[in-house]
């Protein structure tokens, strides 16, 4: 279908896009396009007009100062699929932007537009949770920064106000010892996730210092599986540790909050999850030791 | 599509009813709702702006009251049509008491159609939990007299 008629305006930089934004109510903002051109053509929304932030290069890039990574908002995720400083600092957002959709959704869906659409079946919530990530939003007030727990309130719900923008997102680097790494039940059709799961480990003498495990896809927001880490932490990780370890990941799912629909039931989701966290969990484990 | 939901006030059933029946505390905690218009016969007219990211519809349709049995139980029959789709559903809401609070449960059955039928499926069931996880909240605070 065609998208309903909308007004067009192409903003030079955060401050012209944020005055657009307060001028034209019921406006939404553009970056690649890759959620919102669909929904407009399926008719799913008909915003009054689209402020176009695409070309706003200060959004652009991956810059780390030698121990926090700043990653613009604009940044593609093919961009941050080649990315050789998060392939040795973050594995995990590499590892999954590198699974999203196809070649043409990843040339030009960005990281910002991903986390600010914030749909349940998307990738990357789950893993910058997992990763400590900050959200860097600009607002009336300058700039915030929110934790991923206090950004993805619910479902495609964000801490994003109508007058802001997420301009970036900050991570620290991993240190020595630690690694992280995603794992994913790809629908086989669309490549959203089914199940989703990132994970973040610390070794130390093949004993596990620290872990970080968060679900996503079956869940409205990234879910941490608090279960699942404390399993791990303080003990000599094996296969068999790790198995046991993410059985427990059903501890951290509430029955009433789990999604699902006709390919895949919320109560399979939350059957089969296991052996995603077990997979990201041994994946990080390789990379750490 | 079918929900089904058990929130706690902890107020007495006599005053969630009233609250969950006053077609003013209904419109200020519902959200997107700018009023309930009054049809007679416990029929309301409602405007509601339902959104979940960029995804964003206007529904236009009527609320209807029925079975009222003062403060224990009552039926919500809903129908409505926007630009995204159109819906209409039933909700069966029974208030139970236990000491000084009380526990409201709400099974709901719905027929939505339209282009959010088609490629909206998977966030149907979400969308209406997260609807109606804040209209409660909202109306607990309301009952329980906490400030918001």
């Amino acid at each position: 279908m065609f998208a309903p008629e909308f007004d067009y305006y192409r903003a030079g930089s955060v401050a012209e896009a944020r005055e657009l934004l307060d001028a034209h109510p019921d406006s939404t903002v553009l970056a690649g396009g890759h959620s919102l051109i669909p929904i407009l053509k399926l008719r799913l929304a008909a915003p009054a007009a689209l402020i176009d932030i695409g070309r706003i290069d200060a959004l652009r890039g991956i810059a780390s100062d030698g121990s926090t990574i700043r990653i613009g908002a604009l940044t593609t995720h093919a961009e941050i699929a080649a990315s050789d400083l998060l392939k040795g600092k973050a594995a995990a957002l590499p590892e999954a932007a590198g699974q999203i959709g196809d070649p043409a959704v990843r040339n030009r869906g960005t990281i910002g537009g991903n986390v600010a659409h914030a749909d349940p079946a998307s990738d990357l919530p789950a893993v910058l949770a997992c990763l400590g990530a900050a959200f860097v939003i600009e607002g009336a007030d300058g700039e915030r920064r929110v934790s991923a727990p206090d950004f993805f309130q619910g479902l495609m719900t964000t801490a994003v106000g109508e007058d802001e923008i997420l301009t970036g997102v900050e991570l620290s680097e991993a240190g020595d010892g630690e690694a992280s790494a995603y794992s994913k039940f790809a629908h086989p059709a669309s490549r959203y996730a089914v199940i989703g799961t990132a994970a973040k480990v610390g070794l130390s003498d093949g004993v596990c210092t620290s872990a970080r495990v968060v679900v996503g896809g079956l869940v409205p927001a990234p879910v941490r599986a608090g279960a699942v880490e404390q399993a791990l932490v303080g003990q000599a990780v094996t296969t068999e540790l790790i198995a046991e370890a993410s059985r427990k990941v059903g501890d951290s799912l509430d029955d009433d909050d789990l999604l699902g629909d006709v390919y895949a039931s919320a109560g399979y989701r939350k059957a089969s999850a296991h052996a995603w966290v077990r997979g990201a969990l041994s994946a990080a484990v390789a990379r750490a030791g | 599509m079918d929900f089904k939901g058990r929130y706690n006030f902890d107020a007495s059933p006599d005053r969630v009813f009233d609250a969950m029946t006053n077609p003013r505390t209904v419109a200020a905690c519902l959200p997107g709702c700018d009023a309930l218009e009054p049809l007679g016969d416990n029929r309301y007219q409602a405007t509601m702006m339902i959104g979940v990211a960029a995804i964003k519809g206007r529904f236009k349709g009527t609320v209807e009251l029925r079975d009222l049995e003062r403060p224990v139980s009552y039926t919500l029959r809903v129908a409505g049509k926007g630009t995204v789709g159109f819906a209409k559903g039933q909700a069966r809401i029974e208030i139970g008491e236990s000491g000084s609070s009380s526990s409201v449960a709400v099974i709901a059955k719905a027929q939505v159609g339209g282009p959010v039928a088609r490629v909206g499926q998977r966030l149907l069931a979400g969308t209406t939990k997260m609807v109606a996880d804040k209209f409660f909240a909202c109306l607990r605070q309301k009952v329980e007299g906490v400030p918001p």
